[in-house]
């Protein structure tokens, strides 16, 4: 008892110390149990048990939430991306190792451990600035998915390489059984049962611990390590409805474990020698260095313009808690050494520190100047006295169709290139470029416009294209009243879609209203049931 | 990890058990707990699968930390002064009269005197664990019978920690050669002068520590929740440290959160883990039960399990009966303690490792156990019920309580409002617009900050939680609406109002949400971007743009 609240504790430290920095607590929660452990002697066998239950229930959720409905749209781009950045990845994050003078088995931990991006991490940035559901964030949202999918795959592949082509063989089809029988659960069985009990909260709990460890029983059985087993139950029970049933019952659970896994995995550290934090550094530098050239290219390959791209690249250069969770498989089985480990864990906590200073504009922008070829084709013809349109995406073509029956010409700018062909096919003109790059509004004459329209979903991302129209009519999407009084202070005119939608909504409940009071009225003179207001 | 993994496979043997016979249990209608010791039994005497081992003690007790820990969030120092006096002369003028009562009764069944003294210790304590995992699943901790037993228990668990000291010290009398009196002294004035400090730092903290603390770490919930379990078991430590029992600990930790206004949010989240590690703790109990020689004693198991069914509640009832309060309120708290305490256990099992007591008297405290736990099991959940009965058999009479009215009050219950989940701009909007119309909203966010300038009521908790919607009052609700901008949460919403039959209209952020929305029957989609824009083409035209 004593071990697991001294380790909640300084769990306890490094969120304080997170939240102090505005950084991800993961590394400051290996930090704190790094520090924990030098100070107070903790009892190894509780410490890993800690690490079993905390990293079993931390794959397991991961699992729950592999849900591709939040990648939308973007799921072609988000595979092309994830499948390349991780095979691209792995091959120079082995051929590093290989030249660190690692041996081939560890060559493959250090190669597997490099190329996922961290999901708790990421998802948090996207989180905190809004982009969640943004193309770019449903992008790399599905990227990180699919790299904790491989991962989790690869394994028992990994785990059995030193025992020849049979055993990876009998590791492979055990795995996939386990995929069968998840995808069974997946399809038939949670859907029907899990929604029965989503009001007796205490059984749904039992159940959902209930499949993991039966999953975990049977990884046991086929020999197969029980990451596999939690992913995969976790996989099993996360499709629409029941995967957000039951998000709300593991969310203590989850945060609970995962605050003891990382904490008991940094009382369980052995601090690194010079040489081998020469080497970790060296690692990491690789990652942050390499990750965002590689996902522009493929990114923009896949149709996202370059700052979107950049911005992804940026978002994934770092390495994961299932890298974490490569290497302590890799130690347990004694794989690799306590030195590698010690590495691999350096490497994670020195690039997710660095992720939210790495991932902002400034940084962004400053690359983007680097970025060879994104000036954009300046018109033949550019316009004079047109309304600007920046930003319109599949929304905006009902007010696009409104503007072009006007007497003013409509010049529009967008980055997505289904918007930007559709656009094109029928006639607008169409420049294809970041809303937020001053050279692709002058471009598209900002300067030069009667009035300008910004709908893109980010109001800071407008700076520019207000500082260059300021004097002329900027019409500007806002939602939160902060936003407004910025592009107010800069010149423009807010536009406040929350508003809006607000009015849109009240207006359909007072009508509902009045003809749900006018049908009660009618009912008391026919004796007629009546339908509840609000109903459509 | 590594192919044997003692702690899962244990966990597994557990976990699949109480999952099999919760499932049973909830087609027969038998409460939770019962199932779990069941599973528990099973496991344990019945297959020999699995002993107790150090991990899933740990767990246990940790379970039994975070349900006194959620007890106390409910609670407030307010709300518990007022029982105290209750709680004490009750707690231990039940104490005295069931472990005189017991020895008595254990001498008439042709027990020894120091056999008679064991038994009767061990019927004397009521189980925490199990009352207040009840009471927290009936939702009657608050009510005034709820905390009356809280307070007795609390004061039981003093008793305990006195009489344990007791044992230790009669334990070393002959080696500490008459040292042992002052010992005993020595030992229960560090008992009651642990409490005290404990009091003392959960006061001083409730006041000046916690609320600006707290407050700057409110807007990340994973970080108040860890928090908030780190404070308890920084009190279970110190109550390790200063000789106080862990529930006191754990208690005097929620009692010090309590006045936050996250206190109800925080309780939500605590709750599943509460309940994964108690019903770790329900089976472990089982799994520990020794029936060696049950079949020498079933028959004063039978008669003292009667004792303790009938006999403690009739004590209790006497009790508080005389000291003012109504027939009702007195027959719930005295219902309560109709069972023994996992105390029991470690008592028997005392005796037996030091020789005082044979394997018999520990089968006996066991067999005693179940059959109290599972019958006093019923009677809580269904107290209501059974005090109608008791009432109608004129029973009661004889303790002359004053009557009170049926019904602890009616619970409120909202109905025909409307919910308003999200209080971004959106939401505000909303909120402040219908309010103003006349209509009873109530407003829902995980952010405190953004219930600023708000009027009551608003429920701070994140409404993927079905509690934070129940709480609302979604199957009552006129309609329920969602400004989030967070698309899992919109479409479980979404369901939930389904499921229930509440209309719902829910922010269509996205049009590659809107076809999901759709399918979920929403009643109305509030689509943001095409409102915008509509706006925006209205602007045009006020601007006369649109005119040569």
């Amino acid at each position: 008892m004593t071990t697991v609240a001294l380790l909640l504790l300084a769990s306890a430290v490094g969120f304080a110390g997170a939240r102090a920095l505005r950084l991800p607590a993961v590394p400051f929660l290996i930090l704190a149990g790094l520090i924990l452990s030098r100070l107070v002697p903790l009892p190894e066998d509780l410490v890993g048990d800690a690490l079993v239950l905390g990293v079993t229930v931390m794959v397991f959720v991961a699992g729950i939430e592999l849900n591709p409905t939040r990648v939308g749209r973007q799921r072609k781009a988000a595979f092309q991306v994830g499948l390349l950045q991780f095979l691209l990845l792995g091959l120079v994050g082995g051929g590093a190792a290989w030249l660190l003078g690692f041996d081939w088995q560890t060559t493959a931990y250090v190669a597997l451990a490099l190329t996922a991006s961290s999901t708790l991490v990421v998802i948090r940035v996207l989180q905190q600035r809004g982009q969640l559901f943004d193309p770019v964030g449903r992008m790399v949202t599905g990227v990180l998915l699919l790299q904790d999918l491989l991962v989790v795959l690869l394994i028992p592949v990994l785990t059995r390489l030193p025992d020849g082509a049979g055993a990876i063989g009998m590791g492979v089809l055990g795995t996939l059984g386990l995929v069968v029988l998840s995808s069974v659960i997946h399809r038939w069985v949670a859907p029907r049962l899990i929604p029965r009990l989503g009001r007796d909260e205490e059984p749904l709990l039992l159940l959902v611990l209930a499949t993991l460890f039966l999953f975990l029983g049977l990884a046991w059985f086929l020999d197969l390590p029980m990451v596999s087993g939690a992913f995969l139950a976790g996989v099993a029970l996360s499709p629409f409805p029941s995967g957000s049933l039951i998000r709300g019952q593991l969310n203590s659970l989850s945060d609970f474990f995962s605050a003891i896994f990382f904490t008991a995995l940094g009382a369980f550290l052995v601090l690194p020698s010079m040489g081998e934090l020469a080497q970790a550094v060296g690692l990491a530098v690789l990652v942050l260095v390499l990750t965002p050239p590689l996902v522009t290219l493929i990114a923009e390959r896949a149709g996202f313009s370059a700052r979107s791209a950049i911005q992804g690249g940026l978002l994934l250069a770092q390495t994961s808690e299932f890298s974490l969770v490569v290497a302590l498989q890799g130690l347990v089985l004694e794989q690799i050494t306590p030195g590698v480990f010690s590495i691999l864990a350096t490497v994670t906590v020195v690039t997710m520190i660095v992720t939210p200073f790495l991932a902002t504009d400034p940084v962004t922008w400053r690359l983007m100047k680097l970025h060879p070829f994104r000036k954009p084709r300046i018109p033949q013809d550019p316009p004079r006295d047109h309304i600007l349109l920046a930003g319109c995406g599949s929304n905006g073509i009902s007010l696009l169709e409104f503007l072009v029956v006007g007497p003013r010409k409509v010049w529009v700018v967008d980055d997505d290139p289904a918007v930007v062909d559709q656009l094109r096919e029928a006639g607008v003109p169409v420049i294809r470029g970041d809303v937020s790059d001053s050279e692709v509004l002058l471009a598209a004459g900002v300067k030069e416009a009667r009035v300008v329209i910004s709908t893109i979903r980010r109001t800071e991302d407008n700076g520019p294209l207000l500082d260059l129209a300021r004097g002329r009519l900027a019409l500007v999407r806002t939602f939160e009243g902060p936003e407004a009084d910025w592009v107010e202070a800069r010149g423009g005119h807010p536009i406040s879609y929350a508003s809006a939608a607000a009015e849109s909504f009240l207006t359909w409940f007072r009508d509902e209203s009045d003809a749900s009071e006018s049908d009660v009225s009618e009912s008391k003179a026919s004796e007629s049931e009546t339908p509840r207001p609000g109903t459509s | 990890m590594i192919r044997d993994v003692p702690i899962l496979q244990e966990l597994a043997f557990v976990i699949l058990g109480a999952t099999a016979f919760a499932f049973l249990a909830r087609l027969l209608h038998i409460p939770s707990i019962i199932a779990y010791i069941a599973a528990g039994l099973l496991l344990g005497p019945g297959l020999g699968l699995i002993s107790v081992s150090y991990g899933i003690e740990i767990i246990s007790e940790l379970g039994i930390a975070l349900l006194l820990f959620v007890v106390g969030l409910e609670l407030s120092l307010e709300k518990i002064r007022h029982v105290g006096r209750v709680a004490v002369v009750a707690g231990i003028g039940q104490v005295v009269f069931t472990a005189a009562g017991g020895i008595a009764f254990c001498l008439l069944l042709g027990f020894d005197a120091i056999e008679s003294i064991f038994i009767a210790i061990a019927l004397t304590f009521s189980s925490t664990v199990v009352v207040v995992k009840l009471l927290d699943q009936k939702g009657d901790l608050g009510s005034e019978y709820g905390r009356i037993a809280v307070g007795i228990f609390l004061v039981q668990d003093m008793v305990v920690v006195v009489a344990l000291t007791l044992l230790s010290g009669l334990a070393r009398y002959e080696e500490l050669e008459g040292m042992a009196v002052a010992q005993i002294l020595e030992g229960v004035g560090l008992a009651f002068g642990g409490m005290g400090i404990l009091l003392v730092a959960a006061a001083v903290a409730a006041r000046w520590i916690l609320p600006p603390l707290f407050a700057w770490a409110a807007s990340s919930q994973e970080t108040l929740f860890i928090w908030s379990l780190s404070w308890c078991f920084l009190f279970v430590m110190g109550a390790g440290a200063l000789e106080v029992s862990l529930e006191i600990g754990a208690f005097l930790a929620g009692i010090s959160l309590a006045q936050l206004p996250y206190n109800h949010d925080l309780r939500r989240r605590v709750h599943p883990l509460m309940n994964f590690f108690i019903a770790v703790f329900f089976v472990s109990l089982g799994i520990q039960m020794e029936f060696g020689a049950v079949g020498q004693i079933w028959f004063p198991a039978a008669l003292l399990s009667l004792f303790v069914l009938i006999g403690n509640p009739f004590i209790f009832m006497f009790i508080i009966s005389r000291m003012g309060y109504g027939e009702r309120t007195s027959f719930f708290t005295s219902v309560t303690v109709a069972q023994i305490s996992e105390f029991s256990f470690i008592f028997a099992a005392l005796g037996l490792s030091s020789g005082l007591i044979g394997e018999e008297i520990l089968s006996l405290v066991g067999i005693v156990g179940l059959i109290t736990i599972a019958v006093s099991a019923y009677m809580i959940l269904y107290n209501r019920g059974l005090y109608n009965v008791v009432r109608r058999l004129g029973i009661l009479k004889v303790f002359r309580a004053d009557p009170e009215g049926d019904g602890d009050g009616a619970a409120f219950r909202r109905s025909e409002h409307v919910i308003v989940v999200g209080m971004n701009s959106m939401g505000r909007e909303i909120v402040e617009s219908l309010r103003r119309e006349g209509l009873e909203v109530v407003a829902v966010d995980t952010d405190p900050t953004k219930f600023a300038g708000m009027d009551e009521p608003v429920i701070l908790g994140n409404a993927e939680y079905l509690s934070v919607v129940e709480e609302a009052g979604i199957q009552d609700a006129r309609l329920l609406v969602s400004a989030l901008r967070i698309e899992d949460a919109n479409r479980l919403l979404a369901y939930r109002c389904r499921e229930v039959g509440t209309p719902c209209a829910i922010h269509a952020f996205d049009a590659e949400m809107a076809q999901d929305l759709r399918r979920l029957d929403v009643a109305f989609l509030i689509d943001s971007r095409e409102e915008g824009l509509i706006r925006v083409a209205e602007a045009l035209q006020e601007g006369g743009v649109l005119q040569s």
